[in-house]
């Protein structure tokens, strides 16, 4: 009885190798993704002769901050920056509105060719934009709006909402009907039903789209490059590609003005990361 | 409180009817159960007199007023739902005072009527939690606190307790008829479970495919079912059928299949060797090991108050309710008698109740 008790035990504390395996791989694929975060991060704070002096990965022996403010004149970053936080300040969140308010209507309200509209919305997402470049330049320009905010922002928008919405559209079919209904009779109108009980419903797949689509405004280029051609237009990519150009030698500062362009993005994730961990509806409805 | 009024009323999905011209009268402060099996349409019935369906035809009437063209919260009702529906992010307070808030009632009078429900419910102590921390029954009263706080003039419920479990149904169900007792408000009430629809309702409408079966009180119902649908819904166990003819001499029995003669209390009034359904309740099935007809034990199922043993006669499962303590096992034979005044005839082609004259049912009698 003792022996088999304890035979129980040891083979109860025995680690499945499977899960082993996917840790260790887990933990490879992690330092491989940080091992540039690392180098950009180190490079960044090292002055030009201890970047060649010292390894790639080594901790700077002293810290140049001096490398972000040189960085941040050299390469125009007050207007950079300034232009980047506008365009995706008004994008992200109206798009996310619109693709809400899209994704809530297709999914809550039947009209009877809710289905046919979702298809032709989902359209959008199935093209990809460089294939709309040239003629995108050309109704962008024809509309006189070429280094302009709205001329960046509305074409941001027309291909951010697909996506969104379809995603958006999944999750909101998701919650069950009941809750509409429940609202309806209490004397709720469909906006206020989904202002009240759908957005906060809705956070966490909201966070996650807003990191999404926060990084990914971010850091556009292409659409950028074509769209904006004034310098003093120019989003932050657009900024550090010319930096790179010019001031390639200096790696210090090529790395700060890197570091200084993706941080933003990281502390954006970082705030709203939390609401992936927990989905807000568990206790509305049995199950 | 209000009356509800229901006249030929359809509905259709596409091409498919699933409500075929219903007419019934719900009276001021009555208590409705509206029964029957899945996809007969109670559901749908209840989501048209809320506004939650549209109606292909006919009307509907709160106090009087044809509501068929009002939205939901104009007709000044509330829903209970299967699943509780609470808004997930607001507390048991700011649920139970949504509706209150939608229709721009001063603070105050939110605070006072949100906390007189939660008193009547024993929300109380619950009213700053999130329906993430309640249980099942918790969540199921914040539900009817949520429908009681507006004083509506009708309460719907749609299957309110079948997410729950048997001991906390039992509870809810008393919590439920106590609240209408105290409210005295009409209540249309969705439910497949009879027991339920047996001990709560003023009234139970059965309902099979979309087509009113028959509409009581509950014991009407269950002493003179319209026919062998009602019947068998009603009453656990469920009715017995056994399928025979009447003795061609005019004498109270039946012949059954195997030509075995049962013996009966009364017999229905049709003449001659007519073919009909005799329909007798387990609780009113006896053992007579003298004149009683044969049959076989197939399965024992001891419930500890009596047994319920499910018994093979002439080619037909029938299930009865015997003495508390029985010694039997599958495969012995038992002699049983139906000369009960219980008993209920039926035609065999058209399942309709045959009425039985001067012999006339009183119900159930031990």
């Amino acid at each position: 009885m003792t022996a088999s008790v304890s035979s129980t035990m040891v083979h109860g504390k025995r680690r499945d190798p499977v899960l082993i395996g996917l840790w260790i791989s887990l933990v490879l694929v992690a330092l491989i993704w940080l091992a540039p975060v690392v180098f950009i991060t180190f490079t960044s704070l090292k002055s030009e002769s201890e970047i060649f002096s010292s390894a790639a990965f080594a901790f700077p022996s002293e810290l140049q901050w001096s490398n972000f403010s040189a960085a941040w004149a050299k390469g125009n970053f007050n207007q950079t920056f300034v232009n980047s936080s506008v365009i995706t300040v008004v994008k992200v969140p109206i798009g996310l509105l619109i693709s809400a308010m899209a994704a809530y209507a297709l999914a809550q309200i039947q009209m009877g060719w809710n289905k046919l509209l979702l298809v032709f919305v989902l359209f959008g997402a199935m093209i990809p934009f460089q294939v709309m470049l040239a003629p995108l330049f050309t109704l962008v320009n024809s509309m006189g709006l070429i280094d302009t905010y709205p001329g960046i922002i509305l074409p941001y928008l027309a291909f951010g909402v697909p996506y969104q919405v379809f995603i958006l559209h999944g999750f909101f079919r998701a919650v069950p009907k009941e809750l509409t209904e429940a609202a309806l009779i209490d004397g709720a109108s469909h906006f206020t039903i989904f202002r009240r009980i759908f957005l906060p419903v809705s956070l966490p797949v909201l966070s996650a789209l807003l990191i999404l689509d926060f990084v990914s405004t971010w850091n556009e280029f292409a659409m950028a490059l074509v769209l904006l051609q004034d310098k003093d237009m120019w989003n932050l990519p657009l900024g550090l590609m010319s930096y790179q150009g010019q001031f390639s030698n200096n790696y210090g500062q090529l790395n700060a003005a890197i570091v200084m362009t993706v941080l933003p993005a990281t502390i954006v994730y970082l705030i709203f990361q939390r609401y992936f961990v927990s989905g807000l509806t568990s206790g509305a409805v049995k199950g | 409180m209000a009356t509800v009024d229901i006249v030929d009323l359809k509905k259709s999905f596409g091409a498919f009817p699933v409500v075929h011209g219903v007419s019934m009268d719900f009276e001021d402060g009555e208590f409705i159960i509206l029964v029957g099996p899945s996809g007969c349409g109670k559901s749908t019935l209840l989501r048209m007199i809320a506004g939650l369906e549209d109606v292909t035809s006919g009307t509907i009437s709160i106090d009087g007023k044809v509501v068929n063209n009002l939205s939901p919260k104009e007709r000044n009702i509330a829903m209970v739902f299967q699943n509780y529906a609470l808004y997930p992010q607001m507390t048991v307070a700011q649920n139970l005072g949504f509706s209150l808030e939608l229709s721009k009632m001063p603070k105050a009078e939110i605070t006072a009527k949100v906390n007189e429900s939660a008193e009547i419910l024993g929300l109380t102590p619950l009213l700053d939690r999130k329906p993430s921390q309640l249980s099942g029954g918790q969540r199921q009263r914040v539900a009817m606190g949520r429908a009681i706080v507006r004083d509506p003039q009708v309460f719907l419920f749609d299957e309110p307790l079948s997410n729950l479990d048997a001991n906390l149904r039992v509870k809810m169900r008393a919590e439920i008829k106590a609240l209408h007792q105290r409210l005295c408000s009409t209540i249309v009430y969705v439910t497949h479970d009879q027991v339920e629809a047996m001990t709560m309702a003023d009234r139970i409408v059965v309902l099979r495919s979309g087509v009113v079966e028959q509409i009581g009180t509950p014991l009407e119902l269950y002493d003179f079912p319209k026919n062998m649908f009602v019947a068998g819904f009603l009453g656990s166990p469920a009715m017995n059928f056994l399928p025979g003819k009447l003795a061609a001499d005019g004498s109270a029995a039946l012949v059954l299949n195997n030509g075995e003669s049962v013996a009966l209390a009364r017999r229905p009034d049709v003449a001659g060797d007519t073919e009909i359904v005799l329909g007798v309740r387990p609780q009113d099935i006896s053992q007579d090991p003298d004149d009683g007809t044969a049959a076989t034990v197939k399965v024992v199922e001891p419930t500890g108050a009596d047994t319920h043993v499910l018994v093979e006669l002439a080619g037909t499962e029938i299930t009865c309710v015997l003495g508390a303590r029985l010694d039997l096992v599958p495969g012995d034979q038992i002699r049983l008698s139906f000369e009960t005044p219980a008993a209920h005839f039926f035609d065999a082609e058209t399942e309709a109740r045959l009425e039985a004259g001067s012999n006339e049912n009183k119900g159930h009698q031990p």
